[in-house]
């Protein structure tokens, strides 16, 4: 279920950096205004106890259980997508931080519930997964060039602290903070 | 300046405009806020914890406000209304897009997507912000609720 659902996470996220460059940043921000929108739509007809078939079969085969509300991640990974493509102006940064979100912390979830040793200040994180969110998130190196690794090095490191926060909330927000302060 | 703010600001509407203009008004915007409050709310708890999502996202859009310096589409027109300071993100549509999330388990929650899309539709006709502006304000809207749901759950529970 969970490696699925990381496999669903990092294949939209390349969706988006394609249409990101086939498409321009305005529109780009345009479409996932509407998303978010027609999303949280959806989350409050759920809310309000309708049943909507095709969304019930994406949340019970995408979504995490002890959510805060259904559609919650995605709603997560939405907004956070849409904070980068509007606090960015460049194109390439937005790109290597979507592949960040997606690439890095999929391949973490996937390769960390294999993993065996923990990391120090975090029992929950194993060290392999933190390696391969930092081994994945170099491939954003096709976009910034060398700056990937101190911005894969940062985002590891927030990745595997014990913050209360979803990473599609915290990694996006370091990213920005990384890229307007370089 | 936007394909979209372009458009919004095209239109010459002469009622549009003073709804716009009386809109722009923070203290009439505020008195606007308060009335859907409590329109829509009548348990107090709630109410706090709806206002204090409201000021919290404002707060975090004036810190953004004082970091990213960024000029106004109407900057440069020569209009009175047009404010000095910087364009990004957008308070009002803070406010407002706070305001609807709040909403989100209830049924009312539609009239307060269309009362936010109409005060960032208002924001777009002055040219006083750009779509960017806007759409950056539903993303720090939802994370500013996010926060503050888990501030409250946390010292107030549920």
């Amino acid at each position: 279920m969970e490696t699925r659902r990381q496999i669903f996470h990092i294949l939209i996220g390349l969706t988006t950096i394609a249409f990101l460059f086939l498409f321009g940043r305005t529109i780009t921000i345009v479409s996932i205004f509407i998303t978010i929108l027609l999303g949280l739509l959806v989350i409050n007809q759920l809310y309000l106890g309708r049943k909507i078939h095709l969304i019930q079969w994406f949340i019970s085969n995408f979504e995490r259980k002890n959510v805060d509300f259904p559609g919650w991640g995605s709603a997560c990974y939405a907004t956070g997508v849409l904070l980068l493509c509007c606090f960015l102006a460049d194109i390439n940064e937005i790109a290597a931080s979507i592949l960040i979100i997606a690439l890095g912390d999929g391949l973490a979830t996937i390769i960390g519930k294999m993993g065996k040793i923990s990391i120090l200040y975090n029992k929950n994180k194993k060290i392999e997964g933190s390696a391969a969110f930092f081994i994945g998130s170099l491939t954003g190196y096709l976009f910034i060039g060398p700056l990937i690794i101190p911005a894969a090095a940062i985002s590891m490191i927030v990745e595997s602290m014990p913050i209360n926060i979803d990473d599609n909330i915290s990694l996006p927000i370091t990213l920005i903070i990384f890229f307007l302060v370089i | 300046m936007d394909i979209i703010t372009e458009v919004a600001f095209s239109i010459n509407n002469q009622l549009l405009t003073d709804i716009s203009l009386l809109i722009h008004n923070e203290i009439i915007f505020v008195g606007l806020l308060i009335a859907a409050v409590l329109l829509g709310e009548r348990r107090p708890k709630k109410i706090m914890k709806i206002i204090s999502v409201m000021v919290f996202a404002v707060i975090i859009g004036i810190i953004i406000k004082m970091l990213i310096i960024t000029e106004r589409p109407c900057a440069g027109m020569e209009l009175l209304y047009c404010p000095e300071d910087p364009s990004f993100p957008s308070l009002h549509a803070l406010a407002a897009f706070s305001l609807m999330i709040a909403f989100l388990n209830k049924k009312s929650f539609i009239l307060y997507m269309l009362f936010a899309l109409f005060i960032v539709f208002t924001r777009l006709v002055l040219a006083v912000h750009g779509f960017v502006d806007i759409a950056a304000s539903l993303a720090i809207a939802m994370i500013a609720y996010y926060i503050t749901d888990r501030i409250w759950v946390r010292y107030y529970g549920d």
